[in-house]
């Protein structure tokens, strides 16, 4: 039983990675959830899980004939399996960005929930397969025109790839900003459910120094609650495992002559 | 040096092997740089690859940022800066050297956007911000500007429109085409 999720927005600085593992911990409540960095090329999941040092990575595990199993790249922590990815230029060169496909594969036949933790860009094959591989998408915003109009452009992509919209979340919001009435009327334009509206918060700053996720580190701040209602909103669907972990391992495979 | 808006190179005025993003900006901003600061993670020319990250300042001010080997220009190449030490050269311009690169939007940083997303350092976020061009701090986020657009359909429309298109266009380059939904 699993659904993926890819937990994106078109740029930036809108807290995913924080999102991303707020969502996966509030979620681990009541599922088996595995958390993936699968921004290659500007990973930093391991700084917020305090597994800088980790030994073997997501990199390690797109690259072609190296021995290395995926349950190697597989950490425990806080409640979640945990996939960081490195962030050695020489590791993003190496890797294969479709082998992605057969490491989604092999995670998702263990677990409930899959966090994609997707690159905050569009421009290669790489940023956009997270969107590809995924049931559907988590969309991250701000309250603010360029990211409403890049969270719209993220949806496109996602749905030109049959991917739809689970909800939209809207993050870092400033005291003075009337969330409620723009996540109304966002509504209209965005698919899925409004899951929740998310304070800035020092907080998370201090989580991030600490290498821990923002629940774990701070979970009565108005924060964390927040990330607990967005994460209660988002009805998880139950999947065949075996037939997702096929579709993932038959996605993106070119067609043989 | 950076994508659709070249910047002369400038006179080196600062060399440091050791930098701390954080303590660069504060330099900057100490020093009103107008120019740009060339970032290179340790160890990078040692494996002989170019990962430089270019951050450009006018009057100590972050405008623009760029990662050459992702090509990400704004706050995602911002992301390229976090964590480590690096070899960071700093280089000042006049401003009008500068005018062409800082008209490229997609390259554009809020001024604080560097300190906040790559320091603890809220002091240093806010004298950033008190150092800041008023009409650089209206970053799009006021409750009319949002207000006007979603309430324009035509424009959010012409949003969606461009990205499928765009999405459809890629998906061919990467030999995605059989992915799409309707491929």
């Amino acid at each position: 039983m699993v659904e993926a999720f890819a937990v994106a927005s078109g740029k930036g600085g809108t807290g995913k990675t924080t999102s991303t593992l707020a969502l996966g911990m509030a979620l681990a409540d009541e599922h088996d959830v595995t958390v993936i960095d699968a921004d290659t090329g500007m990973a930093n999941l391991l700084f917020h899980t305090g597994l800088d040092d980790a030994d073997v990575t997501l990199h390690d595990l797109l690259v072609a004939d190296r021995a290395v199993d995926v349950a190697d790249a597989v950490y425990e922590r806080f409640g979640m399996s945990v996939v960081p990815c490195g962030t050695s230029l020489d590791g993003f060169s190496a890797a294969d960005p479709e082998r992605l496909r057969d490491v989604v594969a092999d995670l998702a036949a263990d677990t409930d929930v899959l966090l994609l933790d997707s690159p905050a860009a569009l421009g290669s094959k790489s940023a956009v397969l997270p969107v590809v591989l995924a049931d559907r998408v988590v969309v991250v915003l701000q309250p603010t025109v360029p990211s409403l109009s890049d969270g719209l452009k993220v949806q496109e992509y996602a749905r030109s790839y049959g991917t739809d919209t689970a909800g939209v979340l809207f993050n870092r919001v400033q005291p003075d900003e009337d969330v409620d009435a723009v996540a109304d009327r966002a509504a209209r334009y965005f698919g899925g459910v409004t899951l929740g509206t998310v304070p800035e918060s020092d907080a998370v700053r201090a989580a991030r120094r600490a290498g821990e996720p923002l629940l774990a580190h701070a979970p009565a701040d108005p924060a964390s609650d927040a990330f607990h209602e967005a994460a209660a909103a988002l009805d998880v669907r139950p999947g065949d495992a075996a037939g997702v972990a096929d579709r993932f391992r038959s996605a993106v495979v070119p067609d043989r002559p | 040096m950076v994508a659709n808006g070249h910047i002369p190179e400038g006179q080196l005025c600062r060399s440091r092997t050791d930098a701390d993003v954080g303590e660069t900006l504060a330099e900057a901003l100490d020093r009103d740089l107008t120019g740009y600061v060339v970032f290179e993670p340790q160890g990078s020319i040692l494996r002989g690859g170019d990962e430089r990250a270019v951050l450009t300042f006018e009057a100590g001010v972050p405008v623009l940022a760029y990662y050459a080997p992702s090509d990400a220009g704004g706050t995602d190449a911002i992301a390229a800066l976090s964590g480590g030490l690096f070899h960071a050269e700093s280089y000042e311009l006049p401003a009008e050297a500068l005018a062409d690169a800082h008209r490229v939007e997609a390259l554009r940083v809020p001024p604080t956007a560097p300190a906040d997303r790559l320091t603890d350092d809220d002091a240093l976020i806010e004298r950033t911000r008190a150092a800041a061009p008023d009409d650089r701090l209206e970053d799009g986020s006021d409750a009319s500007a949002v207000a006007e657009f979603l309430a324009d359909p035509d424009r959010i429309d012409a949003i969606r429109q461009e990205a499928r298109a765009e999405a459809e266009e890629r998906a061919a380059e990467w030999g995605l085409t059989d992915q799409l939904d309707d491929g």
